[in-house]
């Protein structure tokens, strides 16, 4: 069983428990108290991550820290499709890497903005979002071409992969950071086609899929 | 407001922005825009905030025939944007009247086109086939409209050396002249030739004034490229484009910011402010419609198709009936068949009675396609609540239609529900190829001996769950089995409810009473052989009614004091015996004095 | 037609004296325990610090001391001149109840609006799916609301939980008392899952940063000796983390207060007896206030 160092308003945490449920894996989640309890950052904590951060898991002894490594290692390690992590596939697997960085900057700008809005954490507000609104505009007009090509996701593989997954929570959670997703339209989409996965499931904050009957 | 820019027409959205069960976030003049389309194809444009709260209903969910809002779960119908349901009030049907602000819409050229209070049609272009038009990737640039088509009139957009050639991976070569060949305040037409003079394409970049700093840019192309040409003919005007955003962005920045535009938010009508009464007076037949469609739906049934003449026919919920006035004088209830957001129409089916007083004869005898009848609005006095865990709708021969709609509804949200359809043959069902469609949740009683039907009420309605309701319309027999057998097998009449066709009462008009009039301080004479209906019309009281025979409950009054005789069949036993309200069309005192709150 | 405007300042100073002469929650004492802190307060800057003799402090705008309490927890400031103290929770004065601050978090609307959503109950099957309700079960009970010694209070709220509380298992009727003491701060009770004789008391007490800018401290005094202090935290965070994108996408941002700004039904009841009690008590600061004339 795995066990997830979690917090659950954490988005990086949220990654994790996401691609989890999506795979069906089990998991024991140990609450850190982040916000207000400062836990991630006790003597306690230090023992599992000096660094002082969430997400960590723990997989029967095999520890590992930052979301978008345990993406990489629970896809890899029990994805049995091979396609949310497509080791082979390297062109896919390449667009998959150059995403997951591009992902590391919405974390750095739109999730710098929601925490400091949130839990006024001390960040050039004006910067961050500015920063957010750069990228949102790239990923915006990228995903406008894929559905002209008739892709639904943010690398060429017809399955979404754990970059789409990686950029989900900062995209859908952006506004709470006062980034609005007015002006990204085929961004909306997408965060709309994302939350129809099989196995998705909802933070606080994201809103669930409609459950109404199919179209047709 | 009337300004130029609010009586005009303009692009709101692209065919790209609707797509199924999507909702676009828009913005025009400073108005922030709910659009989406219905599964039916119909686009909807509304003002983007649900009137209950002031949510913004681009975060509601589109269900293919509703837009449900995410706060409170208030469903509005396509089209209307009228309110079919609100969840905290299951039993109630919401006040028709609940209405979120609409925006007219079109499609045209790939675009979806609307306006604040829009003169005409939007704008026909020489230069764009209707059809043939392709839409481009719309851009939205931080800079006020005028700006921005100030730029576009010196926008080199020369796609024309890409368009039919297969794509060979080059980008767009320097191209021919680009020249503007039409203008005015929101668009710019740019003519481009071909590198070699050959060949020019033409293409219309209109300007969407989103609000005083923002506009975004809406372009199409004259003709469709070949397929393999489209995808560089996007990219080639992405890139276009995008140098001509920041190029604007640029220049705007140096300027001072414009004030931004402050779309004013209509008040809601004074009877929405406060909780809702109930409403509308009298038995008006307030709309005109045609019949489009007439035709046999099972053995002595016609089933007709009501479109309206003029404007949009309001907004029904499932278990609505409307008062169908007839050329012969008379007036007949049926209930509305359709499922969810199908405002395109009103379906009913009626049976042919050759008994009855001549309505339905009337109906199958002399109405033909594109005769117009007047009928009222849609009434809900049959409601479907939908917060039980399981429904039963039950129906008797024609019974089926209010129950058809309520299936629908059912199903189309997701909620479990049985439909029990009892009938003389399989020739006697109606609508069969809608209830086909209903798939597995429906169970055929064929033939029955009238032992045999209540031997099969009685497994239907065998032991009640947790919130369970059940809803019953048939012959009149059929209800009174179907009420004893649910009284008997444990349920309380608040989780049955019954539609009858008609009220087979036999009513003693012999007494005579008074009825005071609580609010309007009047006290009147019933006199034996009249009813208290017709004896507050005399006076000028106006009563809400439509079948006028003690079995569609639009009549219903509050009654304050005094013991009324029910001589109706819509009230159930509690509410009978608690008294605390009367249909005033049949029903009577049983001492001298009534007390109504009206 | 008369009309709404809806355009909204940001840093609206406030000269409304009905709310300046408030108390304030402005800041958690853990959290200025921690480090200074500095914000904003009705628009002004805010500076609160602990001295070095462990008191809490307060300055507002370029450097003004501002009177402070502590209380319940929270240190409230003010910038006006209140008649009293702090209003009264007399829970916190029963030993065996947990009392904490489960979350302070910022919103982008405005307290009154923050206030309204924490009284609702029609919206717990959507936006709580799940925890504090679940659909089909959907329906609001007629419920009764008064006013007592200047305060409001909303009895017999009845819906159906499936899980009501950290420490409750299984879907429940549960019961709600409300209570708004404050034009800024509202509290409620439920039925204690461990002690069915008692109530657990769940407060929303406002710091308005500006009109339309919020933090909300979510203060919690419950029964529960079996669940630690972070799954008893957990659980109300993850309720107003649900609140917040709703309480972001209501537009206008300011409460309108003309009963034709909005459409109640029933269920509002609380909601519309707030307004017109904001409306009475001359509140004009986070609201929009009816027009002169207009009966609230």
């Amino acid at each position: 069983m795995i066990t997830l160092y979690d917090w659950e308003l954490s988005a990086n945490c949220y990654k994790v428990r996401l691609l989890m449920s999506i795979l069906g894996l089990d998991h024991h989640a140990v609450p850190v108290d982040f916000y207000p309890g400062w836990e991630h950052k006790s003597a306690e904590f230090a023992k599992i991550n000096p660094l002082g951060h969430i997400p960590v898991i723990d997989d029967d002894g095999y520890v590992l820290r930052d979301s978008h490594a345990i993406l990489v290692y629970l896809a890899a390690r029990y994805d049995k499709s091979g396609r949310w992590y497509p080791v082979d596939d390297p062109e896919v697997l390449g667009e998959t890497a150059s995403w997951l960085l591009f992902a590391e900057g919405t974390t750095n700008t739109a999730s710098a903005a929601r925490l400091y809005v949130n839990l006024g954490y001390d960040f050039d507000i004006d910067a961050v979002r500015a920063g957010a609104h750069r990228l949102f505009g790239v990923l915006d007009e990228h995903l406008w071409f894929r559905e002209r090509e008739g892709l639904d996701w943010v690398t060429s593989s017809p399955h979404p992969t754990i970059a789409d997954l990686a950029l989900f929570p900062d995209v859908a959670l952006s506004e709470e950071g006062g980034v609005s997703r007015e002006d990204y339209p085929a961004l909306r989409r997408w965060t709309d086609r994302f939350r129809q996965i099989d196995g998705f499931t909802v933070m606080p904050g994201i809103f669930a899929p409609s459950r109404a009957a199919p179209p047709g | 407001m009337s300004g130029e820019a609010e009586r005009r027409w303009h692009p709101v959205a692209s065919q790209y922005d609707v797509v199924p069960r999507h909702v676009f976030w828009g913005r025009l003049l400073g108005r922030e825009l709910a659009v989406w389309r219905a599964d039916d194809g119909y686009v909807n444009v509304w003002e983007n905030r649900c009137l209950h709260r002031g949510v913004r209903l681009s975060v509601g969910t589109n269900d293919g025939r509703e837009l449900v809002c995410r706060y409170h779960g208030w469903r509005y119908a396509s089209r209307t944007a009228g309110c079919t349901y609100i969840p905290a009030h299951p039993a109630d049907a919401p006040a028709r009247t609940i209405c979120n602000r609409t925006f007219p819409a079109l499609e045209r050229y790939g675009l979806v086109w609307s306006g604040e209070e829009p003169d005409g049609e939007p704008p026909v272009l020489d230069a764009l086939e209707p059809g043939g038009a392709f839409a481009l990737r719309g851009v939205t640039v931080r800079a006020p409209a005028e700006m921005v088509v100030d730029a576009l009139s010196r926008h080199r957009f020369s796609p024309t050396d890409l368009i039919g050639a297969a794509a060979d991976g080059n980008g767009p070569g320097p191209g021919g002249p680009v020249t503007v060949t039409g203008q005015d305040r929101y668009h710019v037409v740019l003519r481009a030739e071909s590198a070699d003079g050959g060949s020019a394409s033409t293409a219309v970049f209109f300007a969407q004034p989103a609000d005083a700093d923002r506009t975004v840019v809406r372009a199409v192309l004259a003709g469709r490229p070949a397929p393999d040409s489209r995808i560089p003919v996007w990219r080639h005007h992405n890139t276009a484009l995008t140098q001509l955003r920041d190029a604007v962005e640029a220049e705007a920045r140096r300027r001072p910011p414009p004030e931004p535009m402050v779309a004013a938010i209509e008040e809601v009508p004074i009877h929405l402010s406060e909780v809702p009464e109930p409403a509308p007076k009298g038995r008006r037949a307030g709309l005109r419609v045609q019949v489009a469609r007439k035709w046999p739906v099972a053995e002595d049934v016609a089933g007709f198709e009501l479109v309206s003449i003029a404007g949009q026919l309001p907004t029904f919920q499932p278990g609505a009936h409307i008062d169908v006035h007839l050329p012969n004088g008379l007036v007949r209830q049926y209930s509305l068949t359709n499922g969810p957001g199908e405002l395109d129409r009103y379906r009913i089916g009626v049976k042919l009675e050759p008994d009855g007083g001549g309505g339905s004869r009337s109906l199958h005898e002399n109405v033909r396609v594109g005769d117009v009848l007047a009928v009222s609005e849609p009434r809900n006095n049959f409601p479907l609540r939908r917060d039980a865990v399981r429904t039963v709708l039950v129906a008797g021969g024609i019974g089926i239609t209010p129950l058809l709609a309520m299936a629908q509804a059912l199903r189309h949200q997701g909620l479990d529900f049985e439909l029990h359809v009892f009938a003389r043959s399989e020739d006697h069902i109606a609508f069969a190829e809608l209830i086909d469609g209903l798939g597995e949740s429906v169970t055929r009683h064929i033939g029955l001996s009238p032992s045999e039907t209540g031997a099969a009420l009685e497994s239907v309605l065998a032991g009640p769950g947790p919130h369970e309701h059940v809803y019953v319309c048939g012959p009149g027999p059929m209800l009174d089995a179907a009420r004893r057998i649910a009284a008997a097998g444990g349920r309380t009449d608040d989780t049955v409810h019954f539609e009858y066709f008609a009220n087979p009462t036999d009513i003693d008009d012999s007494t005579t009473f008074t009825v005071e009039l609580a609010r309007s301080a009047l006290s009147l004479e019933v006199p034996a052989g009249a009813t208290i209906m017709e004896v507050l019309r005399a006076n000028g009281v106006e009563v809400s009614s439509s079948c006028e025979t003690g079995a569609c409950g639009t009549c219903r009054v509050a009654v304050l004091d005094g013991e009324p005789v029910h001589n109706d069949v819509y009230l159930n036993d509690t509410e009978k015996q608690q008294g605390g309200e009367m249909m005033v069309c049949v029903s009577r005192a049983g001492g001298d004095r009534l007390v109504l709150d009206i | 037609m008369t009309v709404m405007a809806t355009a909204e300042a940001e840093t609206q100073v406030c000269t409304d004296p009905v709310i300046r002469n408030q108390w304030h929650a402005v800041a958690d004492l853990d959290e200025i325990r921690r480090g200074e802190l500095r914000t904003l307060l009705l628009g002004e800057p805010l500076r609160c610090w602990i001295d070095s003799g462990g008191a809490a402090r307060a300055a507002a705008g370029p450097d003004r001391e501002i009177e402070v309490r502590t209380d319940y927890g929270y240190l409230w400031a003010t910038l006006g001149k209140p008649s009293g103290g702090v209003f009264d929770v007399p829970e916190t004065r029963e030993h065996d109840r947990r009392t904490l601050n489960a979350l302070t978090v910022g919103i982008e609307v405005s307290a009154p609006r923050a206030v309204e959503n924490f009284l609702d109950m029609a919206h717990f099957p959507y936006v709580h799916a799940g925890v504090l309700g679940e659909e089909p079960h959907t329906e609001v009970a007629e419920y009764r609301v008064e006013e007592r010694d200047g305060e409001l209070w909303a009895f017999d709220c009845l819906f159906y939980q499936p899980r009501a509380a950290a420490a409750s298992s299984q879907a429940v009727l549960a019961e709600y008392v409300y209570r708004v003491p404050h034009p800024y701060s509202a509290m409620l009770y439920k039925s204690s899952p461990t002690d069915a004789s008692r109530m657990d008391a769940i407060g929303i007490f406002i710091h308005p940063l500006t009109a339309t800018r919020i933090r909300a401290h979510l203060f919690i005094s419950v029964l529960d000796d079996v669940s630690a202090d972070r799954e008893i935290r957990r659980f109300q965070q993850g309720v107003i983390a649900q609140d917040k994108p709703i309480l972001e996408n209501q537009h206008p941002k300011l409460l309108p207060l003309d009963p034709r700004a909005e459409t109640p039904i029933r269920a509002d009841r609380s909601a519309i007896v707030y307004r017109r009690w904001l409306s009475r008590l001359g509140v004009t600061y986070g609201v929009i206030p009816a027009a002169e004339g207009v009966r609230t």
